[in-house]
């Protein structure tokens, strides 16, 4: 079994009209037994940005220190926030200085930029393969079922309270046919203003 | 307990089975150094089969060499042949393999005709044993290494049907085999887009440009082949050898 | 004593080891799509035969119809896919004359389960869903692993892109997670709607998915035909 797939963990991110959406799972558990179910994927690196690492637990930790550290450093040098984009060009960059050793980490990255409040949402894989499409992204082991389900609900210019419905019943059908992801789940929906973030009921089997 | 240099009983007769163990046949077991092996890749082989239907018949063609490796060995290996007055085939793949197989197809047609009940194969009736042939020998794990493609009329409608090494088999208006499924196939598919109903000039026409075309691009190719057809009202004729015409002016980059 | 480098006098008794090779499955992809409603059933399955990068054909029928009310759809290894249905056709033809009768969808559905069974150690390397009006006349789906695990259903997809689409069937059909599920039945429409929508969306994602769809509607009426496009890249 991929290394990828050893924790398990499902993940999505969506644009909308002015918003954007990120949701996970909330397992964490070794291969087939569930350890725990408060477990963040997901992780804010600003007021309007947040980076989801689904993939090997103990990498989703680092990558996340790693990447903090590193948006620490930009942000202090530069005296601004980091945009969404050039954060994604970070952690590609991060990612891709361990070719031959990498994380086993595909991160999805979700915010709004910092000046235009622009949506922005990309995934990559666990080298840093860019990935900047104009309508939903996906991660970790139930990514097929994922695809699926956003293939069919996601629609252009949804409102944010549309859009939390879209991803969260993506996101739960999807992981409630992966043995390995589900037992709850979090969803960030990102405006301008503000930001909501909700943790759903779900199955626990 | 009660005989610690206890050892084990004699045998209840000699040269037979262990009690409760099977008879070994003799010769049965050979030395473990020497396992049957199987065909478990070609040898002798040739290349792509094109093949398209049109309004009135198909036409199938194949290039006349048979490969050794990258050795161009044998220029003379016709590979597109007449079964009956209804059915044509070509074969790409291991060329031993396809003469065996041809063998006894040319064996079931005389067969056939010594019934003498006036019946003639049908090329539904051969593609769909021809199936069951290559099933069989790839359940035997000794495949015969061969894509063949069946082209014929059936009640007065032309066919045209393949079937490769595990027994996948499938009928359409195009089929093409080996290299030919990545550079023909997509020129005879558009071509068909655009027209839909092609007449015997018109395929004729395109089996040409895709042989010079193949010809340019496969490197196990061949510029004399052969075109087999079956029409309504011509009925079979297998003609060549067909000399691809070249040109490698562009070639001289002087 | 036996010589080295000669082959067993009896070679199908033979205890001898064989080195082999050759991968006899392939896989040529392909979904089926089911869904069962009271007094009706729809099956569908894309049209396209692959492997790998290439496409063989764009026009292949993955539906079986083995009686009246009963209709197989294949995934899978298209060889082994030709094998089954044909032995199974000659199995529903026996059985209608032994017994002077059609045999039902449930038996269909048994009968199925074993045959793939019998071939646990050597499998038929095939997605199947069966699907048929059962004795009432109330639709029903069957799914199965390639060694005969058998399933019933109200719905399934199955396939190349089962993974993307069983979800939604659950989410769609099965109501799952919505805070007030329908309490209406199924009707043929949402049924027939719903399965050409998730196969939209399984071609935009799953390169062996694709070309078109062909649609079978079972009902005590009979059973009628539909296809619809789908892309074709």
């Amino acid at each position: 079994m991929s290394i990828l797939a050893y924790n398990g963990g499902a993940m999505v991110a969506m644009k909308g009209e002015n918003c954007v959406a990120i949701a996970a799972d909330r397992r964490f558990g070794i291969q087939a037994q569930t350890v725990a179910t408060n477990f963040e994927k997901v992780f804010e690196m600003g007021p309007h940005l947040f980076v989801g690492l689904p993939g090997l637990a103990t990498d989703t930790q680092t990558v996340m220190e790693k990447l903090r550290f590193r948006k620490n450093l930009y942000e202090l040098k530069e005296n601004r926030r980091i945009s969404p984009k050039v954060f994604a060009a970070m952690i590609s960059n991060m990612l891709y200085e361990k070719r031959f050793g990498p994380f086993f980490v595909e991160p999805v990255v979700a915010g709004l930029a910092p000046d235009t409040f622009e949506p922005y949402i990309c995934n990559m894989d666990l080298i840093g393969c860019l990935n900047e499409p104009s309508d939903f992204v996906v991660g970790g082991t139930a990514s097929a079922q994922l695809y699926g389900m956003c293939e069919s609900l996601w629609e252009p210019n949804l409102a944010p309270d549309d859009l939390f419905e879209t991803i969260s019943q993506a996101l739960i059908n999807a992981f409630d046919r992966d043995a390995i992801s589900g037992w709850g789940a979090t969803v960030y929906i990102v405006e301008k203003d503000k930001v909501t973030i909700r943790n759903l009921k779900t199955r626990m089997d | 307990m009660f005989n610690s240099t206890h050892s084990a009983p004699p045998p209840f007769w000699s040269n037979g089975p262990a009690p409760g163990a099977f008879y070994n046949f003799p010769g049965t077991v050979a030395p473990v150094t020497n396992p049957i092996t199987h065909t478990q890749s070609p040898v002798t082989t040739s290349t792509s089969i094109v093949s398209i239907t049109y309004d009135k018949g198909v036409l199938i063609a194949g290039d006349l060499l048979a490969s050794y490796g990258s050795l161009a060995r044998y220029k003379n290996c016709p590979r597109v042949i007449e079964i009956n007055p209804n059915i044509i085939m070509g074969a790409g793949g291991d060329y031993a393999d396809f003469q065996y197989v041809k063998s006894f197809i040319e064996q079931k047609i005389i067969d056939e005709d010594c019934l003498d009940d006036g019946l003639k194969m049908k090329p539904k009736s051969l593609y769909c044993w021809l199936t069951r042939i290559m099933y069989q020998r790839r359940s035997k794990l000794d495949p015969f290494w061969n894509n063949l493609v069946v082209g014929g009329i059936q009640d007065g409608v032309p066919f045209l049907g393949t079937v490769d090494k595990l027994g996948t088999a499938y009928t359409d208006k195009v089929i093409c085999t080996g290299y030919g499924a990545h550079i023909a196939l997509p020129v005879l598919r558009d071509a068909l887009d655009k027209k839909p109903n092609l007449n015997l000039n018109e395929a004729k026409q395109l089996i040409k440009k895709c042989m010079e075309v193949l010809f340019y691009r496969d490197a196990r190719s061949y510029p004399k082949y052969q075109l087999g057809m079956i029409d309504v009202d011509e009925g079979v004729k297998i003609e060549g050898p067909i000399s691809v015409e070249e040109n490698w002016n562009i070639a001289y980059m002087t | 004593m036996m010589q080295t480098g000669i082959r067993p006098y009896y070679p199908d008794y033979s205890t001898v080891p064989v080195e082999r090779q050759i991968n006899p499955y392939a896989d040529n992809g392909g979904s089926v799509v089911a869904i069962a409603g009271k007094d009706f059933v729809v099956i569908g399955a894309d049209t396209r035969l692959s492997s790998g990068f290439s496409i063989y054909t764009r026009n292949q029928n993955k539906l079986f119809p083995l009686s009246e009310t009963t209709v197989l759809g294949c995934s899978g290894c298209w060889c082994d896919t030709l094998t089954l249905t044909r032995i199974l056709k000659s199995r529903m033809q026996m059985y209608h004359q032994e017994h002077n009768k059609n045999m039902s969808t449930t038996a269909a559905a048994q009968m199925l389960s074993t045959m793939l069974y019998y071939k646990r150690f050597f499998p038929y390397y095939i997605s199947n869903i069966l699907v048929g009006l059962d004795n009432e006349g109330k639709g029903c789906v069957y799914s199965y692993d390639p060694v005969g695990h058998c399933e019933k259903a109200t719905y399934r997809a199955g396939g190349s892109a089962g993974a993307l689409l069983q979800p939604l069937l659950d989410n769609q059909i099965g109501q799952k997670n919505l805070q007030k599920p329908s309490q209406e039945d199924l009707t043929q429409e949402k049924a027939l709607s719903t399965l050409k929508d998730v196969f939209i969306s399984a071609a935009e994602r799953d390169i062996y998915t694709g070309d078109s769809v062909l649609i079978k509607i079972i009902t005590k009426d009979g059973t009628k035909e539909e296809t619809f496009d789908l892309r074709r890249d």
